[in-house]
C-alpha cells in the first residue's frame, strides 16, 4: 500500500466512524437537553438495535420487517424506561440520574449477553458486498448508506426544531423550561418523545453499522461514550455535533493507522477529559456554550 | 451518652463480633467470603464518602483499586519485598490521584462523572495494553503469596484478619474525620460551595485531600486483593466492578459510613447465592451477569427506597423508640 492508499483508506475509515459517533451524539444531547439527563442506555440502544434485528433476522424474518420490529422495540423500550425508571424517581439529582441510566445500561447488556451469548454477529449489507477501490482505497458501499444516514437525521432534525411548530416548541423548552411552560407548552410530553427518539436513531444505527463493525453484546459502553465526547466537544448542538464526531472520527482513524489501534479508544476518551478540563478555564467558553 | 462516643462502642462492639466469628464458625468458605466483604467494602467506604459525603461524583475508584493491585504484584514478582511493595503502590497511587486530580476536580457534577469515568476506561485498556508488563488481557499470574520476613500469610485465616484490619482501621479513620472539622467542612461546600468558601473553606484543597486519601484506600484494599487470590486481570477493575460499587453504596445508603459495608455484606451474598442456584440454569456466568441482577437492584432501591437499607434501619430504630416512650407513658 502506498501512503497514499493509506490515507485515503483512514480518511475514509474516520469519516464512517464520526458519522456514526455524529449520530449517537445527536441521540445524547436531544435527551440532554430536553430533560438535563445523561442517558447513558444511548450506547446500548445502538448495541440492541443491531442484536435484536440479527436475532429476528436468525429467527426467520426477512432483514426488512427484522430491522422495523428492532427499532420498533426499542423506541418502545426507551418510552417504557422514561416513564417506569426515571419519572418515578423520588429526589431526582444528576447523582441518582446518572446511577439509574448506568444500572439500566448493565441491566440491557447482562440480558442480551444471557439471551444471545458473547459472540460478535453480522448482518449482510443492504447495498451488496462489492468493494469499490480508488487510489488502491477499498470501500464497501455500506459506508454510503452511514453517511447518508447522517445527513439525513442532521438536515431532518434541524428542519424539524427550526421550522415546525413542535420542534419550536421543544428548542424553547430546551432554552428556558420555565418560559416555555409558561408560554403554555406542556414540556412532560415532550420527554417521552425524546427518549424515544434517541431510541429510534440509536437502533437504526445500530442497525446500519452492523455490516460493517458487526455488533456484540458489549459494544454499546464504548460506543456510545464516544457519541458523548462528540455531544460535548460540539457543544450539545446538532451541527456542531456532527463536526465534532467527524473531526474525532478522523482522529480516532489516523492515530489508529500510524501509532496504535490498541490505543484507539485511549486518544477518543482523552480528547473528552482534556476538553473538559480545558472548558473549566476561561478561554474556550464562548466556543462551549453555543447551542444551534 | 453523646454521639461520638455511641459511634465508638458501636465500632468496637463490631470489631470484637468480627474478631470472635472466626473461631465461632470454622467453615472456609464463610470465612473467604467475609475476606471479599471487607475489601470491597473498604472501597465502597472510600467511594461513599467521596459521592455521599464530600459531593465528588467519582467514578475512577475501581482505577486505583486496580492500580494499587497491579503495583504491588507486579514489585512482588520482582522480588521487592512485599510490604514495601504495597507501601511503594500506595505512594504511587497518591502521586498519580494527585497529579489527575488537581485538573479534573475543577469539574462538577456530571463533567466530572464523565471525565472520571472516561479515566477508569483509559486506565484498564491501557493495562490490558501494557502486556509485556502486566500480562495484557490474560492477566497477572504468579505473584507470591505474602511474605514478612520468614512469616508466610497463607490461608483465609490470616487474610481475614488482614483485610477487616483494614477495614475496620478505614471505618475508625473515616469516623473520626467526619467527626472533626476537615469533615464538617467537607459536610458544608456538599451542601452549598459559595456559602462554604465565604466562611474561609478551602474548597479545592478539601477535595483533592479527599480524592487522594480515598484512592489510597483503594490501593491498599486492591494490594490485599492481588495478595490473596494471587491472579489479577484489567477486567476485574472495570465498568462490572463500577455497577458493583454503586449498588453496594446504593443498598446500604451513602450518607452514613456504615451503609456501604452493610451495602457490600448484601451484596457479596447475593452474588454467592447467585453463582450457587444460578450458575446450572445461566448458559453463561460473567461479571456483566451479575451486573445485570446488580442493575435490577440499582433501579428498584432508587426507586422504592432512595435512603437505602441505613435509612430503613434508622425509621425502624425510630419507630421502636416511639413505642417504648408510648408504653412508659401507660
Amino acid at each position: 500500500m502506498t501512503l497514499l492508499s493509506q490515507f485515503i483508506q483512514y480518511t475514509i475509515s474516520g469519516i464512517t466512524a464520526g458519522s456514526i459517533y455524529a449520530i449517537i451524539g445527536i441521540c445524547w444531547s436531544v435527551v440532554y437537553l430536553i430533560t438535563k439527563i445523561l442517558n447513558f442506555t444511548t450506547g446500548e440502544f445502538v448495541m440492541l438495535g443491531g442484536m435484536l434485528t440479527w436475532g429476528f433476522h436468525s429467527a426467520g424474518l426477512g432483514i426488512f420487517p427484522a430491522s422495523l420490529i428492532a427499532v420498533a422495540t426499542t423506541i418502545c423500550l426507551a418510552i417504557v424506561i422514561e416513564r417506569t425508571a426515571i419519572r418515578t424517581v423520588r429526589y431526582p439529582s444528576e447523582m441518582v440520574y446518572m446511577m439509574l441510566t448506568i444500572a439500566l445500561a448493565s441491566i440491557m447488556k447482562g440480558v442480551i449477553l444471557l439471551k444471545w451469548g458473547s459472540e460478535t454477529r453480522k448482518i449482510d449489507p443492504i447495498l451488496g458486498n462489492e468493494v469499490i477501490h480508488i487510489f488502491g482505497a477499498a470501500i464497501t458501499p455500506q459506508v454510503f448508506c452511514v453517511l447518508s444516514f447522517l445527513v439525513i437525521v442532521t438536515a431532518g432534525l434541524t428542519w424539524f426544531l427550526n421550522y415546525t411548530l413542535f420542534g419550536k416548541a421543544l428548542r424553547a423548552s430546551a432554552i428556558n423550561p420555565t418560559g416555555a411552560k409558561l408560554v403554555g407548552i406542556d414540556i412532560n410530553k415532550f420527554r417521552p418523545f425524546c427518549f424515544g427518539l434517541a431510541g429510534g436513531l440509536g437502533a437504526v444505527t445500530g442497525i446500519i453499522t452492523t455490516p460493517i463493525t458487526f455488533t456484540g453484546y458489549e459494544i454499546g459502553l464504548l460506543t456510545g461514550l464516544k457519541g458523548l465526547v462528540a455531544a460535548i466537544v460540539g457543544g450539545w448542538g446538532i451541527i456542531g455535533t456532527a463536526i465534532a464526531a467527524l473531526a474525532l472520527g478522523l482522529l480516532e482513524g489516523f492515530c489508529a493507522g500510524f501509532i496504535s489501534a490498541g490505543l484507539k479508544d485511549v486518544f477518543a476518551l482523552l480528547v473528552m477529559t482534556i476538553f473538559l478540563i480545558l472548558s473549566t478555564f476561561r478561554i474556550p467558553s464562548g466556543f462551549k456554550r453555543r447551542t444551534s | 451518652m453523646n454521639q461520638s462516643r455511641k459511634a465508638y462502642v458501636l465500632i468496637s462492639l463490631f470489631a470484637l463480633a468480627i474478631g470472635v466469628l472466626p473461631f465461632v464458625i470454622s467453615s472456609h468458605y464463610i470465612i473467604g467470603v467475609m475476606c471479599f466483604i471487607a475489601i470491597y467494602g473498604s472501597l465502597s467506604l472510600g467511594m461513599s464518602v467521596l459521592l455521599g459525603h464530600a459531593g465528588l461524583f467519582s467514578l475512577a475508584h475501581p482505577s486505583w483499586f486496580g492500580l494499587g493491585a497491579y503495583i504491588t504484584g507486579i514489585l512482588s514478582i520482582r522480588g521487592i519485598p512485599h510490604p514495601a511493595a504495597i507501601i511503594i503502590a500506595a505512594v504511587c497511587v497518591a502521586i498519580l490521584a494527585y497529579i489527575m486530580g488537581a485538573p479534573l476536580l475543577r469539574l462538577r457534577g456530571y463533567y466530572l462523572a464523565c471525565a472520571t469515568f472516561s479515566l477508569l476506561l483509559i486506565i484498564v485498556i491501557i493495562i490490558g495494553q501494557l502486556g509485556s508488563l502486566t500480562g495484557g488481557h490474560d492477566g497477572l499470574m504468579g505473584i507470591p503469596p505474602f511474605s514478612v520476613g520468614s512469616f508466610v500469610l497463607r490461608g483465609d485465616f490470616h487474610f481475614y484478619f488482614l483485610s477487616w484490619g483494614l477495614c475496620l482501621g478505614i471505618l475508625w479513620f473515616l469516623n473520626n474525620l467526619m467527626d472533626s472539622r476537615v469533615g464538617r467542612a467537607i459536610k458544608s461546600f456538599n451542601d452549598s460551595e459559595v456559602a462554604s468558601k465565604s466562611m474561609g473553606v478551602n474548597v479545592p484543597g478539601y477535595k483533592l485531600k479527599m480524592f487522594v486519601i480515598t484512592a489510597v484506600m483503594a490501593s491498599l484494599a486492591g494490594s490485599i486483593l492481588c495478595f490473596w487470590i494471587r491472579f489479577i486481570m484489567p477486567d476485574m477493575f472495570g465498568f462490572p466492578l463500577l455497577v458493583e460499587l454503586i449498588t453496594m453504596i446504593v443498598i446500604g445508603g451513602g450518607k452514613t459510613l456504615y451503609g456501604p459495608l452493610l451495602g457490600s455484606f448484601v451484596v457479596m451474598w447475593m452474588q454467592e447465592i447467585i453463582h450457587m442456584y444460578l450458575g446450572k440454569i445461566l448458559p453463561v456466568m460473567t461479571a456483566e451477569v451479575d451486573a445485570l441482577f446488580f442493575g435490577v437492584l440499582i433501579v428498584v432501591i432508587l426507586i422504592c427506597m432512595p435512603g437505602g437499607l441505613a435509612s430503613w434501619l434508622e425509621q425502624l430504630m425510630r419507630a421502636g423508640r416511639r413505642v417504648r416512650e408510648r408504653l412508659a407513658r401507660g
